[in-house]
């Protein structure tokens, strides 16, 4: 995949010695990235890495547990989202996700993408459709469902699942699209559609996926970041890391070492 | 005997042992419903369910007692019901790791397992006692206490088995956690909350001890919740006790009608269950 030349990178979100806690365990060690805007960006690393941990930080999904907290920076367009008046609502806007095992949740698939645009923009039913067709279609599932709009959202695949829940996700018109491994629990025909849509919304969004699978950060990521025990080992662009990468534990583990 | 041999012994021992078990429980839960069905269906007649409760010797029904205990029944299931949810709520999204919210699990779960009759000297004690004379009200007192613990335990227990990660998607979204719980934790166990609600109803339609100290019994028609209330229970257990065969007649009856009630009840949260999510 092309990377933009180094003048037209614009960064997004930035760590700056960023550190993180379940309780008195440190997750996450002195973290420092820049990640671009409109780009893909892969964390890889064995399970256990913080790779989930680091991409929970940047919506703040955290906060949903007492004994968890973060330290340093960590700055979206600019502004450092881990300051305590932050509003959460406006970031979480702004900062979509989809997680690993599809989501849907218990009402139409037409109410499963309206819930949350209704949470932040007051439309008329109009536009309302307007948009459920819009984010349907951006996330290549409005052929499959158009006519189906009232059933139950799970009542689909797993994989369609997935792609209403990217739907739902893009719907609030987010600049950022967190991914964690979202095509794990999938089929790889599903798997291979919702690498496409990645492809699709490249640009668009900002977009930051986990992957336990190399290949998949490989074909898909513009910047990859090699994780390791809460530390980021090796960050750049993605054919670079997997090609020739500068550390040793990278390519242990890129080549099947280790991991 | 080799290790593949005494293996198939094993599995054939514990499936005989198992089947006996199951057939041994089987065979009273078969009788009793045979039995109630033998007798109860003979005293099945139109005037069952249009005539008073009668005196010995004259032709009567159950309609004040099965009107009373349909009032009774659903007013304790209306009040009952908002408190175990809202309970189970705190229970589950609020207070899962303080100490309130684990002591009040604890003491719910030894008042889900507190004998009837404790129920009914409770509220005979603390509202009839003081009020002066029995009431349809405290029946529905000591009936709504029954519902409280039944619907908290299945409520929280539904809300549990909801997957975090549906919460977290929502929370994800910048949905504010009033409507994760609402739109989301309720909706997704919304199935097995009813349920919930469908087995304290089937649990507190025969129930008779609480009712003895509180609803007492009404020979005649009375909707009036602040007089002695009938209710079949009660005139069950007055009826099947009596010498009089027409009087045991209607309590099987009564049985009958209490029996095939909750059978309903159990069957469509049975089917209710089915379609959970």
């Amino acid at each position: 995949m092309s990377v933009e030349t180094a003048a037209q990178l614009d960064t997004q979100i930035a760590f700056k010695n960023f550190d993180f806690f379940y309780g008195s365990f440190h997750a996450l060690k002195s973290i420092n990235l820049d990640i671009y805007k409109g780009l893909v960006t892969a964390f890889i690393g064995p399970s256990g890495c913080g790779k989930s941990t680091l991409l929970r930080t940047i919506n703040r999904m955290y906060d949903l547990y007492p004994e968890q907290y973060a330290k340093g920076e960590l700055n979206i367009s600019g502004r450092n989202v881990i300051a305590k008046d932050v509003d959460l609502y406006d970031l979480r806007a702004k900062v979509g996700m989809v997680f690993q095992k599809p989501t849907p949740f218990p009402m139409s698939i037409y109410e499963n993408i309206a819930f949350g645009v209704r949470l932040h923009e007051k439309l008329s039913k109009s536009e309302m459709d307007d948009r459920v067709e819009w984010a349907l279609k951006r996330a290549a599932l409005w052929d499959e469902v158009k006519d189906k709009l009232g059933q139950s959202g799970m009542s689909l695949s797993g994989g369609q699942q997935q792609r209403l829940c990217i739907a739902r996700g893009v719907a609030v018109k987010p600049q950022i699209l967190l991914l964690d491994e979202p095509t794990s629990a999938l089929d790889p025909i599903s798997t291979l559609r919702i690498e496409e849509l990645i492809a699709q919304l490249r640009g668009e969004f900002t977009i930051v996926i986990v992957t336990h699978n190399m290949q998949q950060a490989a074909r898909i990521s513009d910047y990859t970041a090699y994780m390791y025990l809460g530390e980021m080992v090796e960050y750049g662009v993605t054919d670079e890391v997997f090609i020739k990468p500068k550390k040793k534990e990278t390519e242990d583990y890129i080549t099947g070492r280790f991991g | 005997m080799d290790l593949h041999a005494k293996r198939k012994l094993t599995n054939k021992v514990a499936l005989v042992l198992s089947l006996i078990a199951m057939a041994f429980g089987l065979f009273w839960l078969v009788w009793i419903l045979w039995t109630t069905l033998q007798l109860g269906v003979s005293g099945l007649s139109v005037s069952l369910f249009t005539q008073m409760t009668p005196a010995p010797g004259s032709p009567g029904g159950l309609a004040n007692a099965i009107v009373g205990s349909l009032i009774m029944v659903s007013l304790a299931t209306v009040i009952g019901t908002p408190f175990g949810i809202l309970a189970a709520v705190y229970l589950t999204e609020y207070g899962q790791h303080s100490w309130l919210g684990s002591t009040t699990q604890f003491i719910n779960d030894i008042l889900l397992s507190a004998p009837s009759i404790v129920i009914g000297l409770f509220v005979y004690a603390v509202y009839v006692a003081q009020v002066g004379n029995f009431s349809g009200f405290a029946g529905v007192l000591a009936l709504a206490l029954i519902v409280i613990p039944v619907v908290l335990r299945t409520s929280s227990d539904m809300l549990r088995l909801v997957p975090n990660s549906l919460r977290e998607a929502a929370y994800a979204l910048g949905a504010p956690k009033w409507k994760v719980i609402t739109m989301i934790a309720l909706r997704a166990s919304r199935a097995g909350i009813i349920t919930g609600v469908l087995l304290a109803v089937a649990r507190i339609a025969g129930e008779t001890a609480p009712l003895l100290f509180t609803a007492l019994s009404n020979q005649f028609w009375s909707t009036d919740i602040t007089e002695p209330m009938a209710n079949l229970p009660v005139t069950i257990f007055k009826f099947a006790m009596s010498p009089f065969t027409d009087w045991q007649q209607l309590a099987w009856a009564g049985v009958f009608i209490i029996t095939m009630g909750v059978l309903a009840l159990n069957i469509a949260a049975r089917i209710l269950f089915k379609n959970r999510i």
